[in-house]
């Protein structure tokens, strides 16, 4: 009964409700996505020229009160492009929006919990679609797939070993003994991008012997396992005045990352195969032997001439990347499944990268007020990068190439490797040792919309979002008694380096979003919420030397030893956010974070970073009446971020000792410092952003000054105290730079579009203030090149000794005014960077090519050095070098060693054509079933051109998270690719 | 109504799980310093008393390199580093290298060592008794004045702090006499608590200290480190009084003596002045006079150097035939001080006041290498030359020729062969850069 009475109720409101709709001049309606057709819910309707308006429910219907017709009517929603539409009486109107093409309408994250359109922003968010990541080419791994894409980076490759290992800086140098890298969120979870070295120093010696610690290991970084294919955009927060919102972790800059997710409309279903070719760059080649040179170094000269390094490195390797996913949504439920296999082979034999990566995303909205979208990711990959870079015993692969004379003849004989003159048979190292990385990892994370309350001008929602990331990484590197160096009984006798490292992540965070729109024009953007982070690694590395004849594992040995290193975190704090939008005219931003963490000498302290920003549109306002300027905004930005000290920095530690079986400890060298704070990014940027012919010309215009005090040092101690070390904050780096982006669509017509995209950028670091006298850091020692960290002069200049004697006193007095006995012979800054990328379109093909030119900047090129020592340098007899004419280019680099480092800091400015790419789109209906078959042939560094004296000037002896790190020692050497790609969407 | 009661239990759950007070984290992966000054257990400190014994053995090869080819023992031709052959040889010494720097540091971690064991039995909760504190004290101040005496034979004029406890408050620089006498002072401090200390250490001691790991015996050592400081400030009746106290046995092995230890396991150490004979790369070059002065027939040549098959090694303009040969494995014990040199300084200390006792302990010296009786002049100045000549080859590689000659004003071109044009004299390390004086 009362069921029934219900339903009338409702019947008797239905027919009412239309009734008095129309009497207030109602316009009601239904706004669309034009490609899909679906619902476009939260699409703002406004009447033009008041304030009065609305927004669409999740249905995507609205209805507007009118008071008196005609009113034109302005459809807006984010992602979309504008529509006005004239509405002459009540009634329905129904609108189809269409994904808006330039880039000005993107939607660009710039707080914890909410977004801005790019047109609105106040600073430079680099973005980059998945079209310009993956659409040209494939790729090996992710942070590669970045370089030359952005203004304000310096991206390079470590080596040209599979499987990654990336040093990305944001706007210059951030700092000399901190990270230097910057924090990657994916989807909301802030994932780990540790580089952990495999222990591969207890046999290279690269350090020094007998610890497994050292940065020389070559080990790849974890942001690696990311697939980039999953990606949908990325954003590149790249200074404090973008990033304050990230606090502590952000001042070296942010790269947030989002993930596919499914489009309403019909399933999608798309399956890739490429099969890609792998090949040197280049290959550097023999020294012009004759016969007497060969008599000199005590070789035969009838023997024949094997050229080493064309049998490792001179091969051509096919890879195979399998993509499959499906995605789709309904108004309540959107899903997306990608599943990649990879498998690309290095050049040299037993070295090669493996990785399988699954994605599920799944969004549902369960009623109008609660939401939830989870992502999850795991990643298997399998990288063998070989035994390449510096060593100490002259056993790693590159360095015995350096030692290894064309004459002699490492081939085994009856299954047995002869000992290589150069100290280990370098065919030998590849046949025989083991170097794995083998990771497991998962990515998953939820985020869910609680909307409070939603009227005509207020909407408040919490936005609760958590985040999980945990890998274990497991390396192998397994050197085994049949080395040659490892027969001797007084050897090590065979060595297998077995670690472990389970990181775990996980972040929660509750943020209140609150909107509020005005009738004066006036809307704020609130936020405010705070947030818990956990961060927990655990390595451990277990050493077993006197291995059992063939067996490797860790029981059959005769001498284990084990390390292990602890590094424990939790952050908490809050942040705020208002922005302050007028018409659109006038947008400012202002917001704090406050951040506490264990990390700092008091875990209790807050740190407070703020951010204010403000931008004006100003061809929004009346008075703008210039047409061929169809947009213009100038724009200021400051914000402050930070970056921890490392863990151990607080605290004095005591070592383990053992004599005699009995256990001891005694204190480290390190005296821990309980002041240690975080370094602290101060950043101002400024800019202008104009577009032209409606927008189809955007320049983008942009100058920063970034200062970043307390900059961590690791200042020497007085030794009678027992310690040699202290942290302290105490210097001030800064980083000014420009950075110019022009965007043009030249060619816009039906079957013919052709996109540019010009890119320049600029940098210039120095040390402003520093507590403590200048010192050397980075490098081997300063005869062979070093970083000379010094008041008033830029932090990445290049420093090194010279011979005294080759100068006069005025010389050496105008050369090294401070008597200190360094001459400054380069910079590892590059001058500036280019990048030239292109989109052409016509008809069913697609061309797609990159340029990117860095000039100048300096490496160090030990690599050249340690063939001249040995007197096979393919250079060797060539002329040119020598300032006095007298001497070969071998002969005089060899002289000047641990003298002069002059000859070995070379340019390492380059021209590249990083991709390039060339598709065709079978006509529809080709094939039954597939909707849109797609080929194309395209190609990874393709050309090359440079004047640097080695395999690439992307190469970093020390990794990515050192000041140091364009250091060259015997890298493996850099690859070009070749890729056919098949691409059907069902 | 319903959702805003869930909406608000919502937003208030989500604030409490996301904010919290964040616990100082102790770190996982060592004991900190801190969290044993205050009311340690006695295996903390236990653990502390063991690191000071291992401690000491830090960076020895680069003492004993150091001040050996300082005084002409041997050179170091591996060519490793230039230095080597350069700066040690010429001078003069970087302030800031590290022939300066590294053995400086060494010596004085085995002091801050020793403090702390101090402080954290002062300040223990172990509920020890007087005596078991007093054998850490007189444990801890022997190896800490053993530390001082020997930075202080290396900066020798130049001075070296002697209270360091604090590391932000660094006491003065004091004189090479000051030193002598606050270490002289530190030792018997050390030694009234050795006396008071029971029958026992509440501690492990190793095997290289058979034979003085108790408190008593540890006393002994205490008392040779005594008589060495007093040969030092040349007062000769102080080395004949801690010598009576002291292990000397003037019939006893002259091999007896508290050892450093080695081991190849886990965290223990090897001797790396050990090194492998005939083998490229391990040039630890003998001078060539120290074979040619010697007497023939004297055993210690044969014992202590090696002829290398494939002849003469030169590098950078120094040549040399013999290489080191002092340890024969790399796990031999390093000797902190033994009953031969006790045996020496007491033939120097009875120069002038009996010289029959000494002839008689040079003739225990002379014999055991196989030579005959002492057969030169008896004059003091005579037995001086001739001890002198006999701590060369008793104490070679030891570390004693350059402070020996220094001491006894003879750190000249005469005892001191110079090589090469260019190569100096050098008499003592620069107080290192960092110590900002």
């Amino acid at each position: 009964m009362i069921k029934v009475l219900h339903f009338k109720m409702y019947l008797f409101i239905l027919l009412l409700l239309p009734l008095a709709m129309f009497s207030q001049n109602n316009v009601t309606g239904t706004v669309t996505d034009g490609e899909s057709g679906l619902p476009l819910p939260g699409a703002n309707v406004i009447i033009k020229g008041t304030t009065t308006g609305t927004t669409a429910d999740f249905d995507g219907n609205f209805s507007l009160n009118v008071n008196s017709f005609p009113v034109t009517l302005v459809f807006s929603s984010l992602g979309y492009e504008t529509i006005q539409k004239d509405v002459n009486s009540a009634g329905v109107v129904n609108v189809a929006m269409k994904e808006s093409a330039t880039s000005l309408e993107e939607v660009v994250i710039t707080g914890l919990a909410s977004s801005t359109k790019r047109s609105n922003l106040a600073n430079t968010v680099a973005s980059i679609s998945a079209q310009e990541l993956t659409g040209v080419t494939q790729q090996s791994e992710f942070g590669t797939s970045l370089a030359g894409k952005f203004t304000g980076a310096e991206i390079k490759a470590n080596s040209g070993a599979p499987g990654g290992g990336v040093s990305m800086r944001l706007r210059g140098v951030t700092s000399i003994f901190g990270n230097q890298q910057p924090l990657f969120i994916v989807d909301g979870v802030y994932v780990d991008n540790s580089s952990i070295g495999l222990g591969n120093n207890i046999v290279s010696e690269a350090s020094g012997g007998g610890n497994t610690s050292s940065t020389q290991d070559d080990a790849s970084n974890r942001i690696a396992d990311i697939d980039p294919e999953d990606i949908e955009t990325v954003e590149i927060l790249k200074g404090a005045s973008a990033a304050a919102q990230y606090g502590s972790r952000a001042a070296a800059g942010v790269v947030l990352i989002t993930t596919k997710r499914g489009k309403q409309g019909k399933p999608k279903v798309t399956f890739s195969q490429v099969v890609g070719f792998r090949s040197p760059t280049q290959l550097l080649g023999l020294r012009d032997w004759d016969a007497d040179e060969i008599i000199a170094l005590g070789g035969d000269p009838n023997a024949p001439l094997r050229d080493y390094e064309a049998e490792i490195f001179d091969e051509t390797r096919v890879s195979s990347t399998t993509r499959f996913t499906t995605s789709g949504a309904t108004d309540k439920t959107d899903y997306f499944f990608g599943v990649t296999n990879k498998n690309e082979p290095g050049l040299v034999d037993n070295t090669g990268y493996k990785k399988t990566s699954l994605r599920l995303n799944i969004g549902q909205k369960f009623n109008d007020w609660l939401d939830l979208y989870v992502t999850t990711n795991y990643i298997n990959s399998d990288a063998d990068r070989g035994f390449f870079n510096n060593g100490n015993a002259n056993r790693t692969v590159g360095y015995a190439l350096a030692f290894t004379y064309p004459w002699e003849d490492l081939s085994p004989v009856d299954g047995v490797y002869p000992a290589g003159g150069a100290g280990s048979n370098a065919l030998e190292t590849i046949a025989l040792t083991t170097n794995e990385e083998r990771v497991n990892r998962f990515i998953g994370s939820a985020t869910s919309n609680i909307r409070l309350l939603n009227t005509d001008n207020q909407k408040l929602k919490l936005v609760l979002q958590a985040g999980f990331d945990q890998f274990t990484l497991r390396t192998t590197s397994i050197f085994p008694k049949a080395l040659t160096y490892f027969r001797s009984p007084t050897s090590l006798g065979g060595v297998s380096i077995q670690g472990n490292t389970v990181n775990t992540n996980y972040q929660l965070s509750a943020f209140l979003v609150h909107d509020l729109s005005l009738d004066n024009g006036l809307s704020f953007t609130t936020q405010l919420g705070n947030f818990f982070q956990d961060f927990d690694r655990n390595t451990v590395v277990t050493v077993a030397t006197g291995l059992n004849g063939s067996q490797t594992n860790l029981d059959q040995s005769t001498n284990v030893s084990t390390d292990q290193n602890i590094i424990p975190q939790q952050d908490t704090g809050f942040f705020g956010q208002t922005e302050i939008n007028f018409e659109d005219k006038i947008i400012g931003t202002i917001g704090i974070r406050g951040d506490k963490s264990t990390n700092n000498g008091d875990s209790d302290k807050f740190y407070y970073y703020p951010k204010a920003n403000l931008a004006f549109n100003l061809h929004n306002f009346d008075f703008w009446n210039i047409d061929a300027i169809s947009s213009i905004k100038p724009r200021i930005a400051y914000g402050e971020a930070g970056s921890f000290s490392n863990f151990r920095d607080r605290f004095t530690v005591f070592d383990g000792e053992l004599i005699g079986g009995n256990s001891g400890l005694s204190p480290n060298l390190l005296l821990g410092n309980t002041d240690v704070g975080p370094e602290r990014q101060k950043e101002l940027e400024y800019g202008l952003d104009f577009g032209f012919l409606n927008n189809r010309i955007n320049i983008e215009f942009t100058i920063y000054n970034k200062k970043v005090d307390d900059v961590l040092l690791e200042v020497n101690y007085p030794t009678s105290s027992g310690f040699t070390t202290k942290i302290q904050n105490a210097a001030e780096l800064e980083n000014k730079g420009v950075e110019i982006g022009i965007n043009a669509n030249i060619i816009s017509k039906n079957d013919f579009n052709w996109d540019t995209n010009f890119k320049w950028w600029k940098n210039k670091s120095e040390v402003t203030r520093l507590d403590v006298p200048s010192f050397t850091e980075g490098g081997f020692a300063a005869s062979l090149g070093t970083f000379l960290i010094q008041e008033g002069k830029s932090v990445t200049q290049i420093v090194g000794t010279y011979d005294a004697s080759a100068y006069t006193p005025e010389e050496i007095a105008e050369r090294d005014p401070e008597g200190d006995g360094f001459f400054v012979y380069g910079n590892a800054e590059p001058d500036f960077q280019l990048s030239w990328s292109n989109q052409i379109s016509y008809k069913s093909w697609d061309l797609s090519f990159l340029w990117h030119w860095k000039k100048g900047g300096e490496n160090i090129n030990l690599t050249t050095l340690l063939y001249d020592l040995a007197g096979t340098t393919w250079d060797y007899d060539d002329t040119g070098l020598d300032p006095s004419g007298t001497l070969p280019n071998g002969p005089y680099r060899a002289s000047q060693a641990f003298v002069n480092p002059d000859p070995v800091i070379e340019d390492s400015g380059y021209l590249r054509l990083r991709e390039i790419g060339l598709y065709y789109t079978l006509p529809e209906g080709f094939i039954k079933y597939a909707s849109k078959i797609r080929l194309g042939l395209s190609g990874r560094n393709l050309i090359n051109i440079f004047d640097y004296n080695s395999y690439d000037p992307e190469v970093s002896n020390f990794g990515n998270n050192e000041l140091g790190n364009n250091v060259e020692v015997t890298p493996y050497p850099a690859s070009k690719f070749i890729n056919f790609h098949l691409n059907v969407n069902f | 109504m319903k959702n805003i009661l869930i909406k608000t239990i919502l937003l208030l759950a989500a604030i409490t799980l996301t904010c919290c007070q964040l616990d100082e984290v102790e770190n996982p992966n060592a004991a900190t310093i801190e969290s044993v000054q205050d009311g340690a257990s006695q295996a903390d400190i236990q653990l502390l008393a063991v690191g000071l014994e291992s401690v000491l053995r830090n960076d020895l090869d680069f003492h004993y390199d150091t001040v050996s080819i300082l005084g002409r023992d041997y050179y170091d031709l591996t060519g490793v580093d230039p230095r080597f052959t350069g700066e040690i040889l010429k001078g003069p010494l970087d302030n800031n290298g590290f022939l300066t720097t590294r053995s400086y540091a060494a010596w004085y971690k085995v002091v801050k060592s020793a403090n702390i064991l101090i402080e954290s039995v002062v300040n223990s909760e172990a509920g020890f008794s007087d005596q078991v504190k007093n054998s850490y004290y007189g444990y801890a101040k022997t190896l800490k004045a053993y530390a001082l005496l020997m930075v202080a034979n290396r900066q020798y004029t130049n001075g070296i702090r002697l209270d360091v406890s604090d590391p932000n408050n660094l006491g003065p620089n004091v004189t090479y006499d000051e030193a002598l006498s606050g270490i002289e002072s530190l030792l018997n401090e050390a030694s009234t608590e050795l006396s008071n200390a029971g029958g026992s250490f509440d501690f492990p001691i190793s095997a290289g200290f058979e034979g003085f790991d108790t408190p008593a015996t540890f006393g002994e050592f205490n008392r040779a480190l005594a008589a060495r400081t007093a040969l030092y400030q040349d007062d000769k009746a102080g080395v004949i009084s801690a010598l009576g106290n002291s292990f000397f046995d003037i019939s006893g092995d002259l091999w007896a003596g508290p050892a450093h230890i080695f081991g190849a396991t886990g965290n223990d150490i090897l001797n790396a002045q050990f090194h492998v004979l005939d083998q490229s790369g391990e040039e630890f070059m003998i001078n060539d006079a120290w074979i040619a002065d010697a007497e023939a027939g004297d055993t210690r040549v044969d014992d202590k150097s090696f002829l290398l098959t494939g002849g003469t090694t030169t590098f950078d303009g120094l040549s040399a035939d013999y290489q080191v040969a002092l340890y024969k494995s790399n796990v031999d014990p390093v000797y902190l001080i033994r009953n031969e040199e006790l045996v020496l300084m007491y033939a120097e200390a009875n120069i002038g006041t009996d010289n029959v006792a000494t002839v008689d302990a040079i003739n225990i010296i002379r014999n055991a290498a196989s030579l005959s009786d002492y057969a030169g002049a008896v004059d003091d100045v005579s037995l001086l030359e001739e001890v002198i000549n006999q701590r060369r080859y008793s104490l070679f590689a030891e570390g004693h020729r350059w402070i020996d000659l220094r001491r006894l004003g003879r750190l000249n071109s005469t005892y001191i062969p110079l090589d090469r044009s260019g190569d100096n004299i050098i008499e003592a390390f620069p107080t290192p850069f960092t110590e900002n004086l």
